[in-house]
């Protein structure tokens, strides 16, 4: 079992400081846990390895995640304002993992959480987001693993290899730091591949929280009622279909996408 | 061929030789065991200043501590003292002019008549019911060796001193004589009598001797973050003065009624703990030989160990919960008389499972991470520290770039009940016309929790870089309300190259009201007890101040059973509350009590730990006021009175107004 993690520039939501991000952590854990599990021993080396990828000009904090389980870690040095994808999506592809995983979104740095998409469709690999349990497949080859939903619900899932997976934050908390181990790990820095993007496409704002949508039937009505549209779960107006045939599903998808004017025909 | 001028009777003559014999089989089994501490990794002692200072450390610091148990010392004394002495010179006996002397025999006697005394003292403390905290096993049949020896070498040389007039008691005595000493010998290099020749050692080559200086020796020893293992993983990681300290105990079960984890059911008994370190030490070892009070509520460990094995671990000698149920109050280092630091060897085993396995309680992860990235252990905001002060002034030193004394905030201030204690301060230091400053947002952690959880990486970084801080301004001293930070910034910041002056809130409020800076009215006799933090009282041997200051409010000061030096921990040191290691009780509740029963309804503390754990306890208790909380009324209450009569004088020589 080949396991390539991939770690962004992330920084410390207060602070402000380079920090690596939570939920890659975590899937440093969860990369651990599957290999040491399918090995059925302690060693996390001997039935699989585990990689970090980062594509930026400098590992910074990263190489703490070396101190939080990861064994060894690539940074393909890119310049600051280069997209990393071209470096990524080549160093991946030219060796082969059985599985990728990333946060499903950064922390202060590019964390738009499309990268894992962009790199899926670069690699012809399925995705699968937000897991936040990952374990051994009834089959050679997958894996099988439970995915996060809104409101605590969980989904579990048999995937087969290989694949991408982004982790959420749910999954188990990282493993704590071992500074022994950070000082043991190895970082190796390779060229990545140079991809400056136009200047000036992304805009960028001071982040604000968004603020919250009150049901439209509150608006106006008594204080009690409005608290309660404000506080109990507030239903999007979808419809739950368990285990659908996959027209009905696409049918029902269409039909709501025409119903809140996403699609027009 | 007997030499000339006879010995004063065969028998005794025989004694002689027997004490020989046996003091030979004691060197032997002493060297064997001595043979064992030269897997701990070897330091630079100075054998020759410790070998003069024995004596003084011997009859002094270690009498220090034993006199505070008088039976325990008397007993010691006699035992002791008439043991070596009696057996000391009937061995010189062998000196034909000597052993010839009835007189000398006579001393001998009494000599061997004290040890005997000893030795009943000792079955006294142990038969018909021995005391929880002393150890069973082969330390319940030291009194009848002890007895046994000097009864028969008693009556040998009484004998001998006159003349040989009983030799049907005399034989049968030398058998007695035998049977004991043989038991006392063969118990040197596991039992009891281990205690006598490593105790001896440890105090000549003791990791600390400043602490025999009157020196306040408490800080921790730098870890060279560079070495290739970091903190102790086996024994033979240990240095070698550290495991000769372990083999010194003597199971006297002090440490264990001081440490406050004990006494709160969790799993840690630091005479055990000191017993697994001790018996870790020689090959194929195991626990089992321990015959003293287990640790609460034991988690089940595989009990055994090498010098090369692993010591912490389910499948080694000590489980991981007992390493982290240490608060590091060092009360136990306290009670010790034999001198052994057992915070140095937790902190030591501490740092091995965190910097090198990563391997610490769940709970204790986050603090530590938030500190590598923020700086603080809560992830909030450095600027938010002064938050507390809102609506005071709060001077930044980076405004002046001096100040005659720069307040250190520490961690409590982030806290809602200690930010009250902090608005106290501040008040009091306007009103006393104090020129001080505070960092605002160049203040970091001090470092205090990581390295009491064995992050020494992330302590040695914030020491670095807040002494980086420390350098660009220019103050006389640091005020504190925070003994962790007092400790951290007072001592252990010394060893990377920060020396100031730290002063405790407490320290300084005192020579406030006694220069007359702050006037303060009677706090009309509130009964008041007060909390010693550990890392004042304890590490800082700062006690008198804090009650000084109190005697000044005009309040009524009474005492708890255990205050002072010798005070109990309230359960928030060395990061024991975000370990979290589940036990029966909460430590604070136990001190609470204790508060309670002096009748006090305030309980004065002067530290945040103390204040955040104390005031966690529910139910009917004291008022928990931190001393500054105290002064600032005290102040208030003097103004109050002031003003009154005042107003008094006013109104006396105001004209009567004329009625309309
Ligand atoms: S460690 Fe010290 S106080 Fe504790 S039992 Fe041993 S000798 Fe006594
Ligand atoms: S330092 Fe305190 S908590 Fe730790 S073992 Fe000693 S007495 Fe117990």
């Amino acid at each position: 079992m080949r396991i390539a993690i991939l770690l962004s520039a992330g920084r410390h939501a207060v602070s402000g400081r380079p920090a690596p991000v939570s939920v890659e952590l975590q899937a440093i854990r969860l990369a651990r846990e599957l290999i040491r599990q399918m090995a059925g021993e302690v060693d996390g080396n001997a039935a699989g390895d585990i990689t970090g990828f980062h594509a930026g000009p400098d590992a910074g904090p990263l190489k703490d995640a070396l101190g939080h389980g990861l064994p060894r870690l690539i940074q393909l040095s890119i310049g600051a304002q280069d997209d990393p994808l071209p470096s990524l999506a080549a160093a991946l592809g030219a060796e082969r993992f059985d599985l990728v995983l990333a946060g499903r979104s950064g922390q202060g740095g590019e964390d738009a959480g499309l990268l894992p998409y962009a790199l899926a469709r670069t690699l012809g690999l399925p995705i699968v987001a937000d897991a936040c349990a990952l374990a051994a497949g009834p089959q050679h080859g997958t894996v099988s693993l439970e995915q996060a939903l809104p409101r605590g619900a969980r989904r579990r899932l048999t995937l087969r290899l290989p694949a991408l997976v982004t982790v959420h934050p749910a999954a188990p908390a990282p493993l704590p730091f071992a500074f022994a181990a950070m000082r043991r790990g190895m970082l190796e820095t390779r060229e990545g591949v140079p991809a400056p993007r136009a200047a000036g496409e992304v805009e960028e704002r001071a982040y604000r929280a968004r603020p919250k949508l009150i049901a439209k039937s509150a608006a106006g009505a008594s204080a009690t009622e409005r608290l309660k549209a404000a506080t109990e779960a507030a239903s999007s107006g979808g419809r739950l279909i368990v285990d659908p045939a996959p027209e009905d599903a696409a049918r029902a998808i269409l039909a709501h996408l025409r119903q809140i004017g996403v699609l027009r025909d | 061929m007997i030499p000339p001028g006879p010995p004063a009777t065969p028998a005794a003559f025989c004694l002689s030789l027997v004490i020989l014999s046996l003091a030979g089989l004691a060197l032997a089994l002493a060297a064997r065991r001595a043979r064992l501490w030269c897997v701990g990794r070897g330091v630079r002692v100075e054998w020759v200043r410790g070998l003069l200072a024995l004596p003084k450390r011997y009859l002094v610091d270690v009498h220090h501590v034993v006199g505070r148990d008088p039976f325990a010392a008397r007993m010691h004394a006699l035992a002791a003292g008439g043991l070596l002495g009696g057996s000391g010179l009937a061995l010189l006996a062998l000196i034909p002019t000597l052993g010839g002397a009835r007189l000398y025999w006579a001393v001998i006697a009494l000599a061997f008549a004290g040890a005997l005394a000893g030795g009943v003292m000792v079955g006294r403390r142990r038969y018909p019911t021995k005391p929880a905290r002393l150890s069973g096993g082969r330390f319940q049949i030291l009194p009848f060796l002890l007895t046994a020896y000097a009864a028969g070498a008693m009556l040998v040389a009484f004998d001998a001193a006159l003349g040989g007039a009983l030799p049907a008691l005399a034989w049968p005595a030398l058998a007695l004589a035998v049977i004991g000493g043989l038991g006392l010998a063969l118990q040197v290099d596991r039992g009891p009598m281990r205690h006598a020749f490593a105790g001896a050692t440890h105090l000549v080559i003791h990791p600390r001797p400043g602490r025999f200086e009157g020196e306040r020796a408490t800080d921790l020893v730098p870890l060279d973050l560079d070495a290739p293992r970091l903190g102790v993983a086996t024994p033979s990681d240990f240095a070698v003065n550290r495991l000769v300290g372990f083999d010194a105990c003597i199971q006297c079960g002090r440490c264990e009624i001081a440490c406050p984890a004990f006494a709160a059911g969790q799993p840690l008994n630091p005479k055990r703990l000191i017993q697994d370190l001790a018996a870790a030490i020689q090959p194929n070892a195991a626990n089992a030989a321990y015959k003293g009070s287990p640790y609460p509520n034991a988690r089940a460990v595989a009990g055994i160990g090498g010098p090369d094995l692993p010591l912490i671990g389910a499948g080694a000698m000590i489980h991981p919960d007992t390493l982290w149920s240490c608060t590091t109050c060092r009360a136990c280092v306290e009670e010790c008389p034999m001198m052994i630091e057992h915070v140095d060897a937790i902190i030591d085993l501490r740092r091995y499972q965190t910097l090198e396995l990563g391997a610490l309680p769940a709970k204790a992860s986050p603090p530590l991470m938030e500190l590598r990235y923020a700086d603080e252990p809560g992830g909030r905001a450095l600027a938010a520290r002064t938050d507390f002060a809102a609506g005071l002034t709060l001077p930044l030193i980076s405004a002046t770039g001096r100040a005659e004394v720069l307040l250190w905030l520490g961690e409590g201030a982030y806290e809602l009940r200690y930010g009250r204690t902090l608005r106290a301060l501040v008040t009091l230091l306007h009103t006393a016309g104090v020129d001080f400053a505070v960092l605002g947002p160049e203040e970091r952690d001090c470092g205090d929790l990581a390295r009491r959880l064995g992050d020494e990486a992330t302590f040695q970084r914030l020491a670095a870089e807040n002494i980086a801080t420390l350098a660009r301004y220019s103050f006389t001293r640091i005020l504190t309300a925070d003994p962790h930070a007092l400790h951290a910034l007072r001592n252990e910041y010394r060893a990377f190259g920060g020396a100031y002056e730290v002063i405790h809130h407490t320290a300084l409020l005192d020579e406030l009201v006694a220069g007359g800076r702050l006037t303060v009215g009677a706090l009309h006799e509130a009964r008041v007890t007060y909390h010693d933090p550990c890392y004042l009282g304890r590490y800082n041997g700062e006690i008198d101040a804090p009650r000084r200051l109190l005697d000044r409010l005009g309040l009524a000061r009474l005492e708890m059973e255990r205050a002072g030096k010798r005070s109990m921990c309230c359960g928030g040191g060395g990061g024991a509350p975000v370990s979290d290691i589940e036990g029966e009780r909460r430590i604070p509740d136990i001190r609470m009590a204790q508060a309670a029963a002096t009748g006090a309804g305030i309980v004065a503390v002067a530290c945040p730990q103390c204040s955040a754990m104390l005031d966690g306890v529910t139910g009917e208790r004291p008022e928990v006021n931190d001393i500054a909380e105290l002064v600032l009324m005290a102040v208030e209450a003097g103004r109050a009175k002031a003003a009154r009569k005042d107003v008094a004088r006013k109104d006396a020589s105001r004209p009567p107004e004329p009625v309309a």
